[in-house]
């Protein structure tokens, strides 16, 4: 299928901790459609963010095939694992991690001179912040921003560059509710608007009431795989 | 020009510990410093011995007779060596040039006998480049207009128990190898206060060098440089000028000990310096891997977003060349201070020396100084940024290798 961008065949993650072996994932399958909402949920150790590493090309699965916009991620080096992550990839995290000595502006403008964006890469920095309405935030350092305000920034530097697919690890885990909501609303207009889609590991149920889709796992396998109609506010969008 | 944002990365990551920053430019400094101190007095005392050499009457360079340098015969001539000298002194960066003639000499008062090598002199152009003959403790140096009178050393005088205005009995051999004699008058005495350099002076004018020996003209002529750093440059000058067959010596040619024993100053300084700076890199590249590992997590987001291995090991020696340029400006801080005071007050080594000293005749200051000039801007800068980039090879490594997966959770890095 054309608008299959995430393809998970029968992946196998196992951990070696000491002489100890812990199969993250065992045997897992998935397809992650072009705009979907998924939320990814389960217990803890339930192979989570195992599976969102596997799929931004961060880590190897032991076995099985994990395909990202047709592309074999097994077959790739290093590099360009890296450089698929750098111009096809968006990441949020769970804690932030914006870069500390960095304003907000230069944070989104950073990934953009990573890749080696031209002399215009600050305005198209700067349109972002705008666009999700952190202009007036541009010109602070991480430290000077609240909870909610650093995860909308690290948003803006996920999205800068328009990736296809976003992947976002807990990223309303430190929110109070009312930011979760904001961070949520922004994320999906963003899909709406931009044709992007996101993948979320979450524990949290707002995450999954805006989600168009829920998989939840359990012992690194996918137990039941919920498609959605429609969430909070969402008008019904067809995949 | 928009500052790339790699490097305000670079140049605001200085300012987040502050503490260990400082301690790592201070380090850098001290090393840069010591290194600097180090090379200041190894120019300083490298200059000191050249000056001393030429000024000891060796000069810097010498025009020999073809073959001197094999067989090292005093009675060998220079050809023409009145144009020689002309053309010598007429030559750009040329100080002064001296004709010289040498020969082995018997001195006798009663029975007092001692054999040295016996110098014939133009008067004028020595007293103006030999120091030591300015030394006079009694009576005048030679002038142009002298016939057998001498100049000696004091301890040739206390030898021979002579005093000013007393004949000397000399004997040299001559030109057909039969023994000449001659009575010369005592002029004046020099006491450089150095007895192996005053036991071997014996200066004549080159025209009783001649009559005693019935070898006319100079055997070498003496060159004294105004900079001294031009040696092979005005060496190779200087032997295109010579037509009549002769060699031009340097002063290392002349005094292989001499040269020998800069070559080691020198690279003994060399070792001291890249054992500091070797210490110093150990040091700073334990405080960079510690701050990277305090960075991990930051790190792994930077990997996870995409940037590759080179834009992270350029990162990490990006922040080393900012250090490396503070440590650099620390240590030219900490470093001009001292090379100043040793390049105007010097180090006074005469309670070692026990006053003037002499190696292989030359005779040498005890008032050690250093070199102090702009050469230390490009040293500082060369040793800070060395040392940094080498203190930064392995924190770059160990950053390559972390995991960027710990980006995506909340484990460590």
């Amino acid at each position: 299928m054309n608008d299959v961008l995430v393809d998970v065949r029968d992946v196998r993650k196992d951990f070696h901790v000491g002489k100890i072996t812990v199969n993250a994932l065992r045997g897992l399958d998935l397809e992650v459609r072009k705009g979907d909402f998924l939320a990814i949920v389960g217990p803890s150790g339930s192979g989570k963010t195992t599976l969102l590493n596997l799929i931004g090309a961060l880590d190897v699965a032991t076995g099985g095939a994990v395909s990202v916009f047709g592309q074999d991620l097994s077959a790739l080096s290093r590099r360009r694992r890296a450089h698929l992550r750098l111009m096809s990839l968006g990441f949020v995290f769970q804690a932030y991690n914006l870069v500390p000595v960095l304003t907000a502006l230069e944070n989104v403008e950073f990934v953009l001179e990573l890749q080696g964006a031209g002399g215009e890469r600050r305005e198209t920095a700067m349109s972002v912040l705008d666009e999700l309405s952190l202009g007036e935030l541009s010109s602070r350092r991480p430290n000077e921003l609240s909870g909610g305000q650093q995860q909308r920034v690290a948003v803006a530097r996920a999205v800068a560059a328009k990736p296809r697919l976003v992947l976002a690890d807990e990223p309303t885990a430190n929110l109070d509710s009312e930011n979760a909501e904001a961070l949520l609303r922004m994320m999906r207009a963003l899909r709406d608007e931009h044709d992007m889609t996101f993948i979320f590991s979450t524990h949290d149920p707002l995450v999954m009431s805006y989600a168009s889709r829920v998989v939840t796992l359990r012992d690194g396998k996918v137990i039941s795989d919920e498609q959605k109609n429609s969430g909070p506010d969402e008008h019904r969008r067809v995949n | 020009m928009r500052v790339p944002l790699l490097a305000k990365f670079a140049v605001r990551t200085m300012g987040r510990n502050v503490r260990r920053t400082f301690l790592s430019v201070i380090g850098v400094g001290v090393g840069c410093a010591i290194a600097i101190f180090m090379t200041a007095l190894t120019m300083g005392s490298g200059e000191m011995r050249v000056r001393a050499i030429a000024e000891s009457g060796f000069g810097h360079l010498r025009i020999v007779p073809g073959g001197w340098e094999r067989t090292r015969d005093n009675d060998l001539r220079l050809a023409d060596w009145r144009a020689e000298l002309a053309a010598t002194r007429s030559m750009d960066g040329v100080r002064s040039a001296t004709p010289h003639a040498r020969t082995t000499a018997l001195l006798a008062f009663g029975t007092r006998v001692t054999g040295l090598e016996m110098l014939g002199v133009d008067p004028e152009a020595e007293f103006a480049m030999n120091r030591i003959v300015r030394m006079i403790s009694e009576g005048r140096y030679l002038e142009p207009s002298d016939r057998d009178v001498t100049v000696i050393g004091h301890t040739v005088a206390d030898r021979l128990e002579v005093e000013l205005d007393d004949d000397l009995l000399l004997t040299v051999v001559g030109k057909d190898g039969e023994m000449e004699y001659a009575m010369l008058r005592i002029v004046g005495i020099v006491n450089t206060g150095v007895k192996d350099i005053d036991g071997t002076i014996c200066h004549v004018t080159l025209d009783d060098m001649a009559g005693l020996t019935g070898l006319e003209g100079a055997g070498e002529i003496t060159v004294m440089l105004d900079d001294p750093g031009i040696l092979e440059d005005a060496a190779s000058r200087l032997k295109s000028l010579i037509l009549g067959g002769g060699d031009v010596l340097t002063w290392k040619e002349i005094l292989p000990d001499q040269g020998g024993d800069s070559e080691s100053d020198k690279a003994f300084m060399d070792l001291l310096s890249g054992i500091v700076v070797v210490v110093v890199v150990l040091g700073i590249a334990g405080a960079q891997l510690t701050a990277i590992l305090e960075r991990r997590r930051e790190l792994a987001v930077l990997i996870a977003l995409g940037m590759k291995d080179g834009q992270l090991v350029g990162l990490i020696f990006l922040e080393a060349v900012v250090m490396g340029v503070l440590g650099a400006v620390a240590g030219l801080l900490i470093s001009t201070p001292l090379v100043r005071y040793t390049a105007t007050t010097g180090i006074d080594l005469t309670n070692l020396m026990g006053g003037e000293f002499s190696i292989s005749g030359v005779l040498l200051d005890p008032v050690m100084y250093s070199d102090m000039g702009p050469w230390m801007i490009p040293l500082a800068f060369l040793i800070g940024l060395v040392s940094m980039l080498l203190a930064g090879i392995y924190p770059a490594w160990f950053a390559l290798r972390i995991d960027p997966t710990s980006a995506l959770s909340l484990r460590e890095a």
